[in-house]
């Protein structure tokens, strides 16, 4: 019953490795870094009052637990504000009127805005959100959620080059051993062993990958 | 002879109405604080509110029970009907009902209760979620209440039972049911 009932690593796990290739396989998907500093304190694109929320979102989605850092650690929240600028530009709307609705849904049916909910409750409305059972939103609740899901996934287990997943907090949970161009056979032993330890490697640490790379010039 | 074979028919089916009445769950009185057959699920307990589990209780359970299991489903939804809102089982027989607010978060059960188990809904989790219709229709939610002659074995790492594996566990060991059937719609 645990691992279906609260928004698990589990859950939220299940597109980490999907993500990952992503980074290599098609980082134009991904948003056009500004600098290599993961946290930014104030938000580029999101107002103060909607990073705050999101912020909250994503810290339910991936809380911080016995297994290591969450979404709020790894500042998933600036990685999506960064994004909504650039690459998810067109998601941006759908941000304001989302976030919006939340906040109206918790107040209507717990009474409280959804910062002010308890953990449990803020869980509750994101089930009902995911399930779609949560009301005024401008076409599903469900949408709106799998949307964030998706877009946390990216800033836990994306790139750190694109201002999530700081510290590779994200790829320390999943095993990944960070982004590598060689592969020994030593190595290649070890990561069928599991004991393959992390580079800290971004693959914009590599020539390759550069900035000028990433927009194809 | 004519009035031989009438007794004999008249036997025959008394023993076919023994049969059956033998066959046939007894019914088990079931009732609920909030719930009311015929009348709109409490707000309390949909998406439209906390989204609680309702409590209910039952009585009248027949003479060898082992475990009670609990349904709540949407005749008037699903694809294909019903659509199943709250799957629990492994209820121990010294219950009495369900208290409300069952946990969402993989908290232990409450003590009366200890050792149930939420099953898997039609929105694949294993915790209640209330009536959610689309506007412009009243729909019916049956609170289905079993009592089971046996316990139903599953296997400590096995995932929650959905609805259509519970009926499946416990084909042929129901031998108490009944329901409240209360109504939701959203305008």
């Amino acid at each position: 019953m645990s691992d279906q009932s609260h928004f698990t690593r589990r859950t939220v796990l299940r597109g980490a490795t999907l993500v990952g290739a992503t980074v290599v396989a098609a980082p134009t998907l991904l948003v056009t870094p500004d600098t290599a500093t993961a946290a930014a304190s104030a938000f580029k694109t999101l107002t103060a009052a909607e990073g705050k929320l999101l912020d909250a979102i994503v810290d339910r989605l991936i809380p911080s637990d016995a297994h290591g850092p969450g979404a709020r650690e790894a500042h998933v929240v600036h990685y999506i504000d960064r994004a909504l600028g650039d690459a998810l530009a067109s998601s941006r709307s759908a941000y304001a009127s989302g976030l919006a609705a939340l906040d109206r849904y918790a107040t209507s049916s717990r009474g409280k805005s959804f910062l002010e909910l308890s953990s449990i409750d803020q869980d509750s409305v994101l089930i009902d959100c995911e399930t779609g059972g949560a009301t005024g939103f401008t076409g599903s609740s469900a949408q709106f959620f799998a949307m964030i899901l998706n877009h946390t996934r990216q800033g836990m287990f994306g790139d750190p080059f694109y201002g999530g997943n700081v510290n590779q907090v994200g790829w320390e949970l999943i095993g990944y051993p960070g982004v590598r161009t060689f592969v020994s056979p030593d190595d290649q032993k070890m990561l069928e062993a599991n004991k393959l330890t992390s580079n800290h490697k971004s693959a914009y640490d590599y020539r390759g990958f550069s900035q000028d790379a990433h927009h194809g010039d | 002879m004519k009035k031989t074979l009438c007794l004999f028919a008249a036997m025959l089916a008394t023993v076919a109405i023994s049969t059956a009445a033998q066959s046939e769950p007894a019914t088990i009185s079931v009732s609920s604080p909030t719930l009311k057959d015929g009348e709109p699920v409490p707000i309390v307990h949909t998406p439209d509110g906390r989204n609680e589990s309702p409590a209910i209780s039952w009585s009248n359970v027949p003479d060898g029970t082992k475990e009670f299991a609990v349904i709540c489903e949407d005749p008037d939804a699903g694809f294909p009907p019903p659509f199943v809102h709250w799957v629990v089982y492994k209820i121990p027989a010294t219950a009495k009902g369900l208290p409300a607010a069952l946990p969402i978060d993989g908290s232990p059960m409450p003590g009366e209760i200890a050792g149930a188990v939420q099953g898997l809904s039609g929105f694949r989790r294993a915790i209640y979620r209330g009536p959610a219709p689309p506007p412009g229709k009243v729909h019916h939610y049956h609170f289905i209440v079993y009592a089971l002659d046996t316990k139903i074995v599953t296997q400590p790492d096995q995932p929650p039972l959905n609805r259509a594996q519970l009926l499946e566990a416990i084909n042929s060991h129901v031998i108490g049911q009944g329901e409240i059937v209360a109504t939701y719609e959203r305008k």
